[in-house]
């Protein structure tokens, strides 16, 4: 028995060895998925820059300004004029409705839906359900007059839906908030700069050239790092 | 000679090919088509004051049944014999399984009777038209219908070979133009279906086959058996040619069901629903069109109805998708009383008018747009999902809701997106490389709106601007620009409106658009 449980525990061992050098670890498999991620190049040099070459698709990215004025709007109007040219639908999912129609070159809009919601939690029950769609590769959800507490009645799980959804269709979203929304949120990027009232008569590749960002920690890190602390 | 005979002896039809699918005693088959054909069976007509035989089939007519003796005659002469009255809804459905079976060889086709289908084959290889009759019966036959197929240079030759192929007890004759004369020869004048009297004639004159009368002399045929004689020597000569009186599709885009029992519930309902969208689809997919809208009519107990067109945003034939059309109406619809029958109907489509663009972008799947435009309608509100277009007033913010287009224009698109869709390697876009076609150049950051506005103070000096106090935000006027004064709608009785537009930067807080209406001050946005 105890001859036949020595062989076992070898086998075991030797198993292991080979195993361990066959099959990667958790880590190793997010880092290599992270760097086949396909990005959406966005044509503006600083958000590319700090997402690691553009947008990554399948995921969600966040955009905080903490305050108004702080480039939000200019950037999303990028993302819409960039995403018209290259004949892509965009879904605007419109929190509060403060959308400007004057503030958007005209053509852009050709390939825009705009949803207004009411609220944060509505805005997410729009997005799980618009997710779901081939039609849209990026949808853009402006909560910029949001209050932080409001993104608290979203359930956790909607978040991951969604993130899955978006995995799916190789879609792309990106919130516009005042503040971190969800830890479902891979990439989150803080808008440091101001704009000033000279600005309102600059070109926008001005504006968007002087805009700077500052990539926020991301989760993933933040959650291997609470795991290796605990 | 009658106007009815049309000769079209010039111009080589050497290529013309006419198929004729027999289906023999098609009103019992289209009855006994499920229940098998090994036992003898008749059709009986039982509305008249003694039951009489319509017709019968080779079984119960080897037993001495025929057409036209009493019900109890021939049940006394094949005791086994199974009777049965006349289903025109039978009848209807093999008819459309008929011409659905013929529409997936060629388009052009002719009722010409019951059970009786012409076949123009010039769409068609002469090569190919035996394989493709070949087909088409066992396709038949897998269905319940037992049929035959004659093959001809005319619609009236290609009859004849049919008879000949259902005389002869085979599948499919063809009667081909050089073996022509040699093959009538085989044939006797019954086969001619011509009247009794110009057969006697005939046999009175020792002409037995057919190819024997076609050899002869047209004058003299004339001269002896006038118009009937002509007609048939025309026809056996491939002279006699006529147009077919094409069948329309629509015949197949439709199906009716009735209820042997009436549904008070949707779940049934929905189920019949889903068989009979399946059947459809099934039947034009063989067509090679598709829907563009579901037409349904429900029948109810109480004599009211519901009709309803449901449009298809595209052309499709995905039951799944027609069913989810369909339910999705149903659901929000409430049945007062119970359902008896229920009709639907296919609008067909027009595939040239569907054609894309070739370098157009356009939606990927225009039904699950539509399906997730109602979904998100259902969450947010029918009036707040739209594409924005501005509208001709100069109120600052005014936005029309349009439908988003299904197809975007070309004209907008950046050479590097063409180049894509051509198979190149994507270049990254600026935004402010684009070309600036319609509208105004926009410059500066973005306006996000407040949409009612907030109530402010303003602390002026000189007029201008010094310090601003509102629940949204307060501070000190580090910068500003204005005002421009816009009005209008001044020829509108009480739709005039004024203001005073100001832009100023707060300390600390960013640069907000203050609004002066005369009676107050409103904080309307803020850019970002």
């Amino acid at each position: 028995m105890s001859v036949i449980g020595k062989s076992k525990s070898e086998a075991l061992d030797s198993l292991r060895k080979q195993l361990g050098r066959q099959i990667k670890s958790g880590t190793v498999l997010l880092q290599e998925r992270e760097q086949k991620t396909i990005r959406l190049v966005t044509g503006l040099d600083g958000l590319n820059a700090s997402l690691g070459g553009g947008l990554p698709q399948g995921q969600l990215t966040e955009i905080i300004g903490r305050g108004p004025s702080r480039g939000g709007g200019v950037i999303m109007a990028a993302l819409l004029s960039g995403a018209r040219s290259e004949g892509r639908y965009v879904m605007l999912l419109d929190i509060g409705a403060g959308f400007s129609i004057g503030s958007f070159p005209e053509k852009d809009l050709e390939s825009l839906l705009w949803v207004s919601c009411d609220s944060a939690r509505q805005a997410v029950e729009a997005l799980d359900v618009a997710t779901r769609d081939e039609n849209f590769p990026l949808f853009l959800l402006d909560g910029r007059d949001c209050d932080p507490s409001d993104w608290n009645s979203v359930r956790a799980q909607q978040w991951y839906r969604i993130l899955n959804q978006l995995r799916q269709r190789e879609a792309v979203a990106v919130i516009f908030a005042r503040s971190e929304v969800t830890s479902a949120t891979k990439h989150r990027l803080e808008l440091v700069s101001r704009l000033a009232l000279d600005d309102l008569h600059q070109e926008r590749e001005t504006i968007l050239s002087r805009t700077r960002f500052q990539p926020l920690r991301r989760v993933v890190e933040e959650q291997e790092e609470q795991l290796r602390v605990g | 000679m009658r106007n009815a005979i049309r000769e079209d002896q010039v111009g080589d039809h050497a290529l013309s090919g006419y198929a004729v699918v027999w289906c023999r005693d098609f009103r019992l088959q289209a009855v006994k088509r499920r229940r098998g054909s090994g036992e003898p069976a008749a059709l009986v007509d039982d509305t008249q004051r003694q039951s009489i035989v319509l017709c019968c089939n080779a079984l119960a007519a080897r037993s001495g049944v025929e057409p036209g003796i009493p019900t109890v005659q021939a049940l006394a002469r094949c005791p086994q014999l199974q009777v049965d009255r006349p289903s025109p809804a039978a009848e209807l459905a093999a008819a459309r399984m008929l011409l659905e079976g013929a529409f997936g060889w060629v388009p052009g086709i002719e009722e010409t009777g019951p059970g009786i289908l012409t076949l123009d084959l010039a769409t068609e290889p002469p090569a190919q038209w035996h394989e493709s009759a070949s087909r088409l019966h066992d396709r038949l036959a897998a269905l319940g219908l037992e049929v035959v197929i004659g093959l001809g240079e005319t619609p009236a030759l290609a009859r004849l070979a049919a008879q000949a192929a259902l005389h002869a007890g085979i599948e499919v004759w063809h009667l081909r133009r050089e073996e022509r004369l040699g093959k009538l020869d085989q044939l006797p004048l019954i086969i001619a279906e011509t009247g009794a009297n110009l057969n006697d004639k005939l046999r009175l004159w020792g002409l037995q086959t057919l190819g024997a009368f076609a050899r002869l002399r047209r004058e003299e045929v004339a001269a002896r058996l006038g118009d009937e004689g002509v007609e048939l020597w025309l026809r056996l000569t491939g002279r006699l040619r006529r147009p077919l009186r094409l069948a329309k599709l629509e015949q197949l885009f439709e199906a009716h069901h009735d209820f042997d029992y009436e549904v008070r519930e949707r779940d049934p309902l929905l189920f019949v629903v889903q068989r009979v969208l399946e059947q459809l689809a099934g039947r034009v997919a063989q067509t090679g069109r598709a829907a563009t809208a579901v037409h349904f009519l429900l029948t109810f107990a109480d004599g009211a109805c519901h009709a309803k067109r449901l449009a298809l945003p595209e052309p499709t034939l995905d039951p799944g998708l027609l069913f989810r059309l369909v339910s999705g109406h149903l659901d929000a619809f409430e049945m007062k009383a119970a359902v008896v029958a229920l009709r639907l109907r296919f609008e067909p489509s027009d595939p040239v008018a569907s054609q894309k663009t070739l370098f157009g972008a356009g939606l990927k799947n225009r039904h699950h747009y539509e399906e997730t435009l109602k979904r998100l309608r259902k969450i947010v509100g029918n009036d707040r999902i739209g594409s924005p277009r501005p509208v001709d007033s100069h109120r600052p913010g005014l936005f029309d809701k349009a439908p988003l287009p299904a197809e975007l224009s070309d004209s907008h698109r950046s050479s590097q997106a063409r180049q894509r869709d051509c198979g190149r390697p994507a270049r990254p876009i600026l935004p402010g490389a684009l070309s600036q076609g319609a509208g105004p150049p926009v410059t500066g950051p973005t306006l996000r709106k407040y949409p009612l506005g907030f109530r402010t103070s303003v602390q002026l000096r000189d007029g201008i601007p010094l310090r601003v106090e509102s629940s949204r935000v307060s501070g000190v006027v580090t910068a500003w620009a204005g005002p421009w004064k816009s009005g209008g709608d001044w020829w509108h009785q009480g739709q005039q409106w004024e203001r005073r537009e100001w832009d100023v930067e707060l300390l600390n807080q960013g640069i907000f658009r203050l609004v002066e209406t005369g009676r107050e001050w409103l904080l309307e946005g803020y850019y970002d």
